[in-house]
């Protein structure tokens, strides 16, 4: 569609076309965000008790608030640690799919049903199974009394969160980058294997930098995944505990402004949380994209 | 393959091989802790291999909770979601490739945004603007100036209201705001090669026309792919169901399947029933991946490109 006149010329048909699904995104995407915003700069009482501007005092109380800090880098830490895990694992297992032996077409359909499960059902399951009284590692409890104890181990309850988090994560990460593995022209192979490259070293010098955009593509998307999904995990896992052990932003937001009725400190730190979000994205651009290269 | 691989054969397939239990195992002791009883768990723990109780814990899901009522929810919430995105998103990426019009990037620009920034992290404000969707025309009222003109003509000020909190409308709208659909259909709609639009002119076709003879016919296997994309993301929402339906009969079958487990301590809670509920409402995303794969896999990887 390059040329004007290959396209149609009304003037009020698309606007018409468009209205229905911008309206719903203006209400429900930009109206939202704005008001997080504006209510940052107000005190907001709840069941409609009225607002009162005070500029900045909702920042500097949450930014005073010990429980924000440790919130905001248990974030950092669930979004390093878990979205690395999400592409590497899948990374590893489409590389391996991406080989003509027998288990790749099995593995190709098993790998895509965590799509189906919800992060609330794995988090229900993974709950069960991880349970230290009745769960999998039990009888290790049974031989170290107190070795896996999620209920009273922050690291433990932590790293159920992240092998949950990985679970839900492979299908989209793991199709992604075998669609990208798969498109790598065979001549490409055949090249390097005429260089010189046995089948290990092709995959540090042909394959991983052929899917660049398709690697740096699956971390941009999963980064904000972790930020939102965990969401979903820790209140069905570990409600937060031990201890606030597992208290991510998310999380603290919908309990500050659902079970605290604290409107204006949840908005603020929800008007945080989007800028960090939106800097990081763009960050991530920036470092990142610009040495993606998208040529073959 | 270019020469014989047979140590790296081995280890990819070793690998996949874990990948594999990886995912199936959680599923298999769901299933097989689902058909034993409350007492062999209590006696064994997790349930290695299957027992005979799963049509009788999957009954007590059915006279026990309102689970059944959910699911039924789950599924008009997630077809109306995967309805709604595939008709808007359509008519959106249509009149922003094939119209001229000046606004098309900037438009495409604020669609795109909203792929950044997902519903869970704006919860708390996106449930205020449900509660009431008429405030923001009530705050641009009281801006504007324009309610006190009217409450000085008429007496009194406007104040618009409803909420759509506790309805299928609002479980369904703010998750069709999104804008993977519209980007998808854009980049299909690029790929098409643009003598199709210069003959189907040339023939005689309007606007209306063009969408509704050529572009839909050719379309049906990007529907498809969103349709599944969309519903399954529809049927495994959490947050948003969570606070925005206020009733056990009103909530989705995931809210409901959580609420089963208690919040923690006491008695061992009753697993085998929790995974015949977790099994019941894994099921229908489940079977759709297995029939629907083709179509899921092009999904995520045209909402990719």
């Amino acid at each position: 569609m390059s040329s004007d006149s290959s396209l149609f010329s009304n003037r009020w048909l698309p606007l018409i076309l468009v209205a229905p699904f911008m309206l719903l995104v203006v209400l429900f995407f930009y109206v939202p965000i704005f008001q997080a915003f504006y209510w940052s700069f107000f005190l907001e009482r709840p069941f409609g008790g009225g607002s009162e501007f005070i500029g900045f005092d909702n920042f500097s109380r949450v930014l005073a608030d010990p429980e924000f800090w440790e919130a905001g880098w248990r974030t950092l830490v669930f979004m390093v640690i878990a979205s690395s895990l999400a592409v590497v694992v899948p990374l590893i297992l489409a590389v391996a799919a991406d080989r003509k032996i027998r288990l790749s077409l099995p593995a190709r359909n098993v790998l895509v049903w965590p799509k189906g499960v919800a992060g609330a059902s794995i988090g229900v399951i993974f709950a069960f199974i991880f349970n230290p009284f009745v769960g999998i590692l039990a009888p290790l409890n049974g031989m170290f009394p107190g070795i896996w104890a999620p209920g009273l181990d922050g690291t433990d309850a932590f790293i159920t969160l992240i092998a949950a988090h990985v679970w839900g994560g492979i299908p989209f990460n793991f199709v992604i980058l075998l669609a990208g593995l798969r498109s790598i022209p065979y001549t490409m192979y055949q090249a390097a294997a005429m260089d010189g490259a046995g089948p290990w070293r092709r995959i540090f010098d042909v394959q991983l930098p052929l899917i660049m955009p398709q690697l740096f593509l699956t971390l941009v998307l999963e980064f904000t995944e972790s930020v939102t999904s965990a969401f979903a995990l820790i209140d069905t896992i570990t409600h937060g505990g031990p201890g606030g052990a597992t208290t991510l932003l998310v999380y603290k937001i919908y309990t500050d402004g659902f079970n605290g009725y604290d409107l204006s400190g949840a908005s603020t730190q929800t008007a945080i949380l989007m800028v960090f979000v939106v800097i990081l994205t763009a960050a991530q651009f920036v470092f990142l994209g610009r040495r993606v290269n998208y040529e073959r | 393959m270019i020469e014989n691989a047979r140590s790296i054969n081995i280890a990819a397939s070793l690998i996949l091989i874990v990948g594999i239990v990886y995912i199936i195992g959680p599923l298999y002791l769901t299933l097989s802790t689902a058909s034993q009883s409350y007492e062999f768990m209590l006696r064994n723990g997790l349930a290695w291999y299957p027992g005979d109780q799963l049509f009788i814990n999957i009954g007590r899901i059915f006279t026990e909770t309102r689970i059944p009522v959910q699911m039924l929810n789950s599924l008009t919430v997630a077809l109306s979601i995967a309805f709604f995105t595939c008709i808007l998103s359509f008519l959106t990426a249509y009149a922003l490739v094939y119209f001229r019009i000046r606004w098309a990037g900037v438009v495409f620009a604020l669609i795109l945004a909203t792929i950044m920034l997902p519903l869970d992290i704006r919860v708390i404000t996106t449930y205020q603007v449900a509660s009431n969707v008429f405030s923001p025309l009530n705050a641009v009222l009281d801006a504007t100036g324009l309610n006190d003109l009217i409450a000085a003509i008429f007496g009194a000020r406007i104040e618009f209201e409803w909420s759509v909190l506790n309805t299928h409308f609002g479980l369904v709208a703010p998750l069709v705001a999104h804008g993977t659909g519209t980007f998808l259909f854009r980049q299909f709609f690029r790929t098409l090669p643009a003598d199709l639009f210069k003959a189907a002119r040339m023939d005689g076709a309007g606007p209306i026309r063009f969408m509704v003879d050529v572009l839909l016919p050719l379309s049906r296997t990007s529907f498809a792919a969103l349709f599944v994309l969309t519903f399954l993301s529809g049927w495994t929402q959490y947050l948003w169901p969570l606070v925005a339906a206020s009733t056990p009969d009103m909530t989705t079958a995931v809210v409901g399947l959580a609420r089963l487990a208690p919040d923690q301590d006491g008695a061992v809670p009753d697993f085998p029933m929790i995974m015949a509920g977790a099994v019941l409402v894994s099921l229908i995303p489940l079977a759709m991946i297995a029939f629907l794969q083709r179509y899921l896999v092009q999904g995520l990887v045209l909402s990719e490109k």
